[in-house]
């Protein structure tokens, strides 16, 4: 089918847009945009983000975007809609961090310090394998 | 009648004067509540002063040392602690509206401590709410208002022993006792013109002191020398029974005597240079004039660098999952709304959405970054560096968008629990002090004590004295 063909006439689009008006509020303020007919290129493009809300990765973004949701779900009515953008800010502003701490290489035997255990019980380093290798053996 | 030059004289210059009874903690108690009452709210200094603890501890104080009986360097002398630290019987707000009625039934270790080597408690020290725990954008983000710079009270003094660091730094008390997860010792130190000092992890107990970060709260003094940072370090260090976090006894304990250093080692300095990316011209130019004292005084000065790596994102993330955590009941109830700073009534939901992958991401971090800071530490004793890349900045500043810079130093020495010592090396045109950080391996408080005591016998920036408009 050719797009022009899926696209709705001015006149169901009137009567969809009446229809949603009243429902909207119910059944969320999403409703209406979703039911719409997009243009795919707009589609791929993720809508525009305030100049204070950092760059990030499409994935990265989609992240943010659920951590607010998650946050604004859980404890639905409690915050203002200024709030809410400010959740939503607040929500892309932790990312970056996140990302670079997980871009860091770790091997999978590295430990985490599980709790803080300042350096000053530890034993001294052991001696260089190469140097141990250089050493004569002892007879047990 | 005490006069302004004993109230700025050090710990060690006033207990010799009770030791020997030339003046009466009682006077030097009513001379600080004397100042403390007139000064102390138009700087925002006190969440609350205690006048009848202070003199009920001055004349018992006194009344031992007429009969012989005398405890030691802090006997008789007043002090303030920061509003997180439990005292029996006295509102502990945290700084925050959700516990401005808060009352305990028992005193944390360090003000035990305290009240046992014969230091008189002043009052609590007004503090940034929850410690900053939840974020903050502003100086006001307290319940007892913004503290204000004794050197310009147009300024700040940092957060979030804001309070500590006015009430030292304009004379209100001998000495404070603050706490730090991420600066909050060593920046009112440097603002202040004061000396502060960030122990070891696990050397001072924090039972009875309000958790932000269980793996990375520190309690210490802010004093106005480093030799009183110690004498105050060796009255509250030690291993408590009650704070499972504290180092066993003989790491945790700290002796102090002036003839420390006698014996010590010379120390092997390393000055750092990749503290800051960015530091102002004018704090540049006051630190780089007291670096030249320093390779003066210290026969072994070399450049050395700080580790690179994620480290301000590990530290970044352990705090925000610890606060979330200690602070789940306030964000989950919603009473998180009470707190005044707009960011810290939003942050905490953010950070509780942080994986439990991440949060053991930045504990794998911290690990490789105490080896790196081990293998650093066997090339030198103390590593050096600017407190803060700028001097105290103005009370309505944005700390968000107007104070923002990174801040490697801080992250990496409080990841891995190092001990710190700021004291000031000079002031800007503007007359605002600046810091310079002292920093050692873990447990070797010792060697941040006795490099900062070093400088400053060969300087006089810790005797200076604001004029308080």
């Amino acid at each position: 089918m050719s797009q022009q063909k899926d696209k709705p006439s001015r006149r169901e689009f009137a009567k969809k847009a009446a229809f949603l008006s009243v429902v909207a509020p119910i059944a969320g303020a999403g409703t209406l945009a979703e039911s719409l007919p997009r243009d795919p290129a707009q589609e791929d493009r993720p809508p525009k983000l305030p100049a204070d809300f950092p760059k990030l990765s499409e994935q990265s973004r989609a992240e943010a975007e659920a951590r607010c949701e998650t946050i604004v779900k859980q404890y639905s009515g409690r915050f203002s809609a200024e709030q809410k953008e400010e959740l939503r800010r607040l929500s892309y502003v932790a990312q970056p961090p996140l990302d670079k701490l997980r871009s860091y290489t770790l091997q999978n035997g590295d430990s985490p310090a599980l709790f803080l255990k300042p350096v000053v019980e530890r034993e001294k380093k052991p001696a260089p394998a190469a140097a141990a290798a250089a050493s004569p053996a002892k007879k047990p | 009648m005490i006069g302004e030059e004993i109230l700025y004289l050090s710990v060690g210059e006033l207990s010799k004067r009770i030791e020997t009874k030339k003046l009466s903690s009682v006077d030097l108690t009513k001379a600080y509540l004397d100042r403390s009452e007139k000064l102390g709210p138009k700087l925002g200094a006190y969440a609350k002063l205690t006048p009848e603890i202070a003199l009920q501890q001055a004349e018992a104080a006194d009344k031992e040392i007429k009969r012989g009986h005398y405890r030691g360097p802090l006997h008789g002398i007043p002090y303030a602690a920061k509003d997180l630290l439990a005292v029996k019987g006295l509102r502990c707000t945290w700084g925050a509206k959700p516990y401005e009625n808060q009352l305990f039934d028992y005193d944390a270790t360090v003000i035990g401590h305290l009240r046992r080597v014969g230091a008189v408690l002043l009052g609590k020290a007004a503090m940034i709410e929850l410690a900053g725990g939840m974020g903050y954008r502003f100086a006001n983000a307290s319940l007892q208002g913004a503290s204000k710079n004794p050197w310009n009270t147009k300024c700040w003094t940092c957060g979030s022993s804001s309070g500590s660091g006015t009430i030292v730094g304009a004379a209100l008390a001998a000495f404070a006792i603050g706490t730090e997860t991420w600066g909050s010792i060593v920046c009112p130190a440097a603002y202040c013109g004061i000396s502060g000092l960030r122990p070891t992890y696990g050397r001072v107990s924090r039972y009875g002191a309000m958790s932000l970060s269980y793996s990375m709260d520190k309690i210490g003094p802010l004093a106005r020398s480093a030799e009183d940072c110690a004498r105050i370090f060796a009255a509250i260090a030690g291993h408590d029974f009650a704070d499972r976090s504290t180092l066993p006894i003989d790491k945790a304990a700290f002796t102090y005597s002036a003839s420390l250093e006698l014996g010590a080692k010379p120390l092997r300095i390393g000055i750092l240079n990749n503290a800051w990316k960015k530091i102002d011209t004018a704090v540049a130019k006051v630190y780089g004039a007291a670096e030249k004292t320093l390779r003066k005084y210290f026969s072994s000065t070399h450049s050395a660098q700080l580790p690179e790596g994620p480290f301000e994102e590990a530290g970044g993330v352990i705090i925000s999952v610890e606060g979330a955590a200690a602070f789940r009941e306030l964000i989950r109830s919603g009473k998180v709304a009470q707190l005044i700073d707009p960011l810290g009534q939003l942050s905490g939901y953010v950070n509780e959405q942080i994986a439990g992958a991440d949060y053991l991401r930045a504990l794998q971090v911290r690990e490789i970054l105490q080896r790196k800071m081990t293998e650093l530490f066997d090339t030198f004793d103390v590593l050096v560096a600017a407190t803060q890349p700028t001097a105290a900045t103005p009370l309505e500043a944005n700390l968000e968008t107007d104070v923002v810079y990174p801040d490697p130093l801080g992250a990496i020495g409080n990841l891995c629990g190092l001990p710190a010592l700021s004291v000031p090396c000079g002031f800007t045109d503007k007359g605002l002090p600046v810091g310079m950080q002292f920093m050692a391996k873990a447990g070797n408080d010792a060697a941040v004590i006795q490099a900062a005591r070093a400088f400053q016998q060969h300087t006089d920036w810790h005797r200076r004295r604001p004029k308080i408009a």
